[in-house]
């Protein structure tokens, strides 16, 4: 092995070293740490400019009436609808019925997302059987398949329920299978000298290994289930996000359609970080598995 | 010196004179007339039945008044109806409206578009409430809870609401999701809806669905649409409006012959999105044609408007107050009737929706 920097060695050399100036390292340091503040913050702002623009553009559009206020409302107004949608307790209905059929969804087509993954990952046979039907059906968007579930399924909560599941399925089968596909050789065949049990086997190192990609895995089911969401809400429903815009189309009322933009994007922003703050958690458990 | 300032003033004002007179006939005359119908055949075709303005299109009679003019008629037709209507005038592509539905109307105004009301395109019709086939409904109450359907944002809505308050309901006690009338029939077909109001004589023939209730001209139930023009090409081409509105009073004249109905019923069927039985059946009540075929804007289509804003209000539908002021504009149908001899022709209703002034004989007609 060679020397890295957390080598003690190394370290007390530096140490050594820097004992003199102490002043000017602890200067030095401070510079060093604030100039990573200050490249962080600009970072930051950077990313903050094309949307500020935009939202500029908006508003001037909006202002000026370059646009109809038939077809572009003000920011402001948009905010004031948002307020009330909140205020009134019908944005929370609308969220709890989307959330609702995306649990679902996540279920059902996580299960079988999962149950396809390990299946096809851990028996080559299966997967022998399995792998090229299941990567021609994935090659379908979910839009292509509505059609055709309209006709088994109906308009109501099983079209939407199965719509997003085949959502779902997709990214969790593909992330689990190359998770399980992508473990080390090395790690299976020490796990043998040990003479692991199945059992062990699958617990101790096929899936901490595939921890990450599973996760990935969930990450993109997530999203995808809640893009495919509104999708089919905009199909026949009475309720949910995607009706909300819907209806607030039909009513020439293009607040509250940007309003529901604007609640997909942030419930979508937040469900991302939950997930990834979930999912750093658990790389600390997959460190300690091993 | 004044001889020749005068002449000198005297040319300029005829330069002026010539300069002006190919801008004043370019104003008077545009090149293009786009009409929109709120609402399109089955499948999206580019037609529309049901009114006198929907034989204004199938039978060309818009396009031959303009054509020694050289102007063009664009026809638009929305499959999304009244709503899809009013994103097309909002994004300046519509000139006139030859039909829109109250609530669409109303929604339009509250939102701030700019039109003047120049005729009525129809009033009254049959309202039926339509179950699947196999369904054991025999009430509207028999469905509380139940999914029924209608196309949001359309006048369509507002009947529903109508019926549904008809019988001591609010739409809260139903699940009601959005449809068009092509869809409707396809979810009727399988049982995806539990009730819906829709014409059902050609369903029921074909074993699809069924009536369990029935309103016949029910002046509280439905409500008259609206003709409108844009308050811009009102302003700019009054003689083209006058000619549209004193055209479109001719076909409802010519739509009101008996002589005519089974040629418009067929006509109308064109669109598809109502079968001829359909209009065959629920126009059989209507002896004299000139009960639905009604272009005023008598007592009775100023108090429906008024009462449709309230519903409008009271459902929550638009934010802003609605005012009818300086919005119905009805100097060219008085100026068509006029002209057309056709004053007393056409029954005149009061604010309840009863005959206040009779309608001349027919036979007096012409």
């Amino acid at each position: 092995m060679s020397a890295s920097i957390d080598d003690p060695s190394v370290f007390a050399a530096r140490a050594a070293v820097h004992r003199e100036p102490r002043l000017a390292a602890l200067l030095n340091m401070a510079r060093v740490a604030l100039g990573a503040i200050a490249q962080r913050t600009v970072f930051a702002a950077a990313g903050l400019i094309l949307p500020a623009l935009v939202i500029l553009l908006w508003w001037t559009a909006a202002a000026h009436r370059s646009v109809p206020e038939q077809l572009l409302p003000a920011p402001m107004l948009v905010w004031q609808t948002l307020h009330e949608l909140w205020a009134s307790g019908d944005l929370r209905s609308h969220l709890a019925f989307s959330a609702s059929r995306v649990a679902w969804s996540l279920l059902i087509g996580g299960s079988a997302g999962l149950l396809l993954g390990f299946g096809m990952g851990l028996s080559r046979t299966l997967r022998a059987y399995l792998y090229p039907s299941f990567n021609v059906v994935a090659q379908f968007p979910v839009l292509g398949w509505v059609p055709l579930l309209i006709i088994f399924a109906g308009i109501d909560e099983a079209l939407k329920i199965s719509a997003i599941s085949i959502a779902v399925v997709v990214p969790v089968t593909i992330n689990t299978l190359k998770g399980i596909a992508n473990i080390p050789r090395p790690l299976l065949e020490v796990s043998r000298v040990y003479r692991f049990s199945p059992l062990q086997v699958l617990w101790r190192v096929v899936l901490p290994a595939a921890a990450t990609s599973l996760f990935t895995g969930l990450r993109q089911a997530v999203m995808q289930a809640w893009l495919s969401l509104v999708f089919v809400e905009l199909l026949a429903s009475s309720e949910g996000i995607g009706y909300l815009i819907v209806w607030g189309r039909q009513l020439s009322q293009p607040d509250l359609v940007v309003a529901g933009m604007v609640v997909i994007g942030a419930v979508g922003v937040l469900l991302d970080l939950a997930l990834r703050w979930l999912a750093s958690r658990l790389q600390g458990w997959r460190r300690g598995a091993f | 010196m004044q001889r020749r300032t005068l002449a000198a003033v005297f040319s300029a004002l005829m330069l002026i004179g010539l300069a002006s007179l190919p801008a004043v006939s370019a104003e008077d005359k545009p090149t293009v007339i786009r009409i929109s119908f709120p609402g399109a055949g089955t499948g999206g075709r580019p037609l529309s039945g049901g009114s006198f303005p929907s034989n204004a299109h199938l039978f060309k009679e818009i396009d031959d008044e303009f054509k020694a003019d050289g102007i063009k008629i664009e026809w638009k037709f929305f499959p999304g109806a009244g709503p899809a209507l009013n994103e097309s005038y909002a994004n300046g592509l519509t000139d006139v409206a030859f039909g829109h539905g109250d609530l669409p109307l109303i929604v339009g105004r509250a939102t701030g578009l700019k039109h003047k009301i120049v005729l009525s395109s129809s009033r009254f019709g049959n309202s039926y409430f339509v179950v699947p086939a196999g369904s054991t409904a025999k009430t509207v109450a028999d469905l509380k809870g139940k999914r029924l359907a209608t196309f949001k944002g359309t006048a369509g809505q507002l009947t529903l609401y109508r019926w549904l308050d008809k019988f001591g309901f609010s739409d809260k006690d139903f699940r009601i999701i959005s449809l068009d009338n092509d869809s409707t029939k396809a979810a009727l077909a399988t049982n995806d809806i539990d009730g819906t109001n829709i014409t059902p004589f050609d369903l029921q023939a074909r074993g699809i669905a069924k009536s369990i209730l029935e309103v016949r001209d029910d002046p509280k139930i439905t409500r008259p649409g609206t003709v409108w023009v844009g308050e811009e090409f009102e302003a700019k081409y009054p003689q083209i409006v006058q000619r549209i509105v004193t055209r479109l009073v001719k076909v409802a004249y010519w739509s009101t012959q008996e002589a005519n109905r089974e040629k418009e019923f067929q006509a109308w069927a064109t669109s598809g999105s109502q079968a001829y039985i359909d209009y065959k059946k629920d126009w059989d009540s209507v002896p004299d044609l000139r009960t639905r075929i009604n272009p005023l804007l008598d007592e009775y289509y100023v108090a429906s408007l008024k009462s449709s804003i309230e519903e409008t209000k009271k459902f929550k539908l638009i934010r802003k107050d609605v005012s009818i002021d300086g919005w119905i504009e009805p100097k060219y149908l008085n100026q068509a009737l006029k002209e057309l001899k056709l004053e007393d022709y056409w029954p005149q209703y009061d604010a309840d929706g009863k005959v206040k002034t009779a309608a001349r004989s027919k036979l007096a007609a012409n």
